[in-house]
Formats: structure tokens, C-alpha cells, sequence
């Protein structure tokens, strides 16, 4: 008896997983579905410029594109990629569907410009983050030290 | 053992992925191969066999005087960079990097105070239209007060960089007005004894690396 219990428990399981992945595919809304972490912004140098590092990750069927930035702390901000040892900037960076757009100090960046003040360690600075198919992302991003590294290991996780 | 867990992590997360994504199941492939991505990091230093001689740049300083890069820094442990002020990233990172590790040495016991004045940091400038003595000298205030700044003719501090082996182009202007400038990827140490480039660093150096390297260059050691 008890025996039956489970497997049928485990049928009932089974099911319900089939219906509520294929609910989606057949509506085909699969679509991008964002998260933001590990955003951090050295504290720069100047009231000139800074940089700013985070990682979107895409659980969606669907890649999306992060388009633009806009910040309270600067005037600008602007999509950088790091090609060896020139960094130009960028109309748009892509988010892959099932990954990820990593932006990462040596690689691609956000460059902020204009600043109506000049962030310190400890300070927070409010982004809002535009894509072409997914809503705007609200972010807080904390202000680091100067030398701030992320510990090595935020690479290989989610 | 950090390996095997993360595998063990990975065929969930795949499993997992496979489950919801019902009918996308090559996504499940990045997502493995993601956690195997992240490979060990080496020594930050590598110590030259054969070392550079000094680069004969006589420039401009932050106080708009002349600069004569081998007399100034002749018998004294010298870190050269080559980097710009409008660089939002690596050149400001790599520079505090070392400035907050020079910081620590004050609390070094094993270093005189003659040896740890005794440490020249250069910046030189591969923007100079740009990074104006006074340019450079408000950047470096945000930085290392002490720090040299130096600024001159791209031509010149190509040149002087082509000699340690760093390859910079001429900042570039782009449809849109912006300006697109190259830093060098190595820092560079000069040995005391020898006034020879013998130690490199690249990006990836952190604060604890020159932290830890700092006593050795000083006194024309390897670290």
C-alpha cells in the first residue's frame, strides 16, 4: 500500500511538472527573465568619471539586450567594452538567453560620467537599467574601495 | 573537493534546467560549462631574466617642469605605468593598487624610512593632449600625492614604451567626438642596484601582490 502511495505521489509530481513546462512553450511567451547582482562601483578617483561592474542573468528562452543606463549620480552613463587594451563604447551589450552579461573590471563596463558627486566607499548609487524587451531594472549599487575586487569564485557562479 | 561540489551543483542546476525549460534543453549545456570556466590564478610578479634598461624620456611633471626619467629615478626602486586619466577603469585600479600597498609599508618594520621614501611610482600618460600637467596632477591628488606624473609628446612616450615592451596607440577620435586612448597592460619594477626593469606586473596584480612585493623591490629583490 504504501508502496503504491509514493509512486503514485511521484506520478502526481511528474505531471504537474509536464503541464507547468509545457504551459509556457505553448503559449510561447518563454520570453528573457532578468536578475541583476554582484553590481559594485569603485570609489573613483575624481568627480570626472567612474565605473561600474554588475552581472544580468538571463533564466528566460528568450536573449534580451541591455540598451541604456541612467543613474542619479551622473548626468551620463554610457555601455563600455574592453577590447585588449582600448575600450570604445557600445550601442547596446546582449544578455543570452540561459546566461549571462557579465560586466567585470579589465572587460566590459559601465562608464559614468558627468557626476553630480563624487561617490565614496559606503555610498549607494541608484541605476536604472533599460532593455529592449524587458521592463526597466531598479539597482542599488554599493560604492567600494578604490582597489575592491570581488572574491575570485563570483566568476564560475550564478 | 571544491571541484567535485560544484560538479555535483552543475548537474542539478542542469537537471533542474532541463525540467523547467521543457523543450529548450541545449540552454542546459552553457550553464554547465560555466562552472568549469574559472581557472587558477598564477604569482602576480614575473621576474625578468633579462631585464629592460630604463627608457631615456625626459618629459613634463604635474608641476610643468622638466623630467629626466633616468636621472631622477637613478639608484631608487621605480614602478612605471602607462595609463590615461579618462580611464574609468584599469589605469585608476592599477594605480591605487599600488599607492594603498605603498601606504602599508608604513607600518613595515623591516624598511627604513630612507628605503620607503626611497620608492619612486610613474605615471605616464599615453593621452598627453589630454592629460595636461594640471590634468595629471588633480587625477594623481586622488591617488598618490607623491606620485610622478608625466606628460610629453605621444611620439616620445610610444617610443619609451615600445622599449619595455608595451605597445600603445595614439588615442583615436571617434564619429562621435569621443576619444578612445590605450593603456599599457604591465606594471614595471626597476631595480635599485641596477636601475634594470626587472619585474613585471599585469593587470590582474592585486593590493595583497604589491603589498607582499613592495619590501622585496625596494631593496632590489626579488619577490
Amino acid at each position: 500500500m504504501t508502496r503504491r502511495t509514493v509512486s503514485a505521489g511521484a506520478l502526481v509530481m511528474a505531471a504537474a511538472l509536464a503541464l507547468a513546462g509545457c504551459g509556457g512553450s505553448d503559449s510561447g511567451e518563454s520570453g528573457p527573465e532578468l536578475s541583476v547582482g554582484a553590481a559594485y562601483m569603485p570609489q573613483p578617483v575624481s568627480d570626472s568619471m567612474a565605473a561600474g561592474f554588475l552581472v544580468v542573468t538571463n533564466k528566460g528562452g528568450d536573449g534580451d539586450r541591455l540598451t541604456s543606463v541612467t543613474s542619479d549620480v551622473a548626468g551620463e552613463v554610457t555601455l563600455h567594452t574592453t577590447s585588449g587594451q582600448a575600450m570604445s563604447e557600445a550601442d547596446g551589450l546582449d544578455v543570452p538567453a540561459g546566461g549571462r552579461l557579465v560586466l567585470e573590471s579589465g572587460g566590459d563596463h559601465l562608464m559614468f560620467e558627468k557626476l553630480k558627486r563624487r561617490p565614496k566607499e559606503g555610498d549607494r548609487v541608484s541605476l536604472e537599467l533599460h532593455f529592449t524587451k524587458s521592463g526597466p531594472i531598479d539597482v542599488e549599487m554599493p560604492v567600494k574601495s578604490a582597489t575592491y575586487r570581488p572574491a575570485a569564485s563570483t566568476k564560475s557562479h550564478h | 573537493m571544491r571541484k567535485k561540489t560544484y560538479a555535483v551543483a552543475a548537474l542539478l542546476t542542469a537537471a533542474a534546467l532541463t525540467l523547467s525549460a521543457c523543450g529548450s534543453g541545449d540552454d542546459s549545456g552553457n550553464a554547465v560549462a560555466e562552472v568549469s570556466a574559472e581557472t587558477g590564478s598564477d604569482r602576480a610578479a614575473t621576474v625578468l631574466d633579462k631585464p629592460f634598461e630604463k627608457p631615456d624620456l625626459v618629459l613634463t611633471d604635474t608641476h610643468g617642469k622638466e623630467y629626466d626619467l633616468r636621472e631622477q629615478t637613478a639608484g631608487r626602486p621605480t614602478l612605471i605605468y602607462f595609463g590615461y586619466t579618462n580611464c574609468p577603469d584599469v589605469c585608476p585600479l592599477t594605480m591605487n593598487n599600488i599607492a594603498v600597498a605603498k601606504k602599508q609599508l608604513d607600518r613595515d618594520k623591516r624598511l627604513s624610512q630612507a628605503e620607503k621614501d626611497s620608492l619612486r611610482i610613474v605615471f605616464v600618460t599615453t593621452d598627453p593632449e589630454r592629460d595636461t600637467p594640471s590634468a595629471l596632477g588633480k587625477w594623481l591628488k586622488g591617488i598618490d600625492p607623491d606620485a610622478v606624473g608625466l606628460t610629453g609628446s605621444f611620439a616620445t612616450i610610444q617610443a619609451g614604451a615600445r622599449t619595455l615592451g608595451i605597445s600603445i596607440e595614439a588615442p583615436k577620435k571617434e564619429k562621435d567626438g569621443k576619444v578612445v586612448s590605450m593603456h599599457g597592460t604591465q606594471v614595471i619594477a626597476f631595480n635599485p642596484k641596477t636601475d634594470g626593469g626587472y619585474v613585471l606586473y599585469g593587470e590582474d596584480a592585486t593590493v595583497d601582490d604589491y603589498t607582499e612585493d613592495l619590501p622585496e623591490l625596494i631593496r632590489g629583490e626579488k619577490p
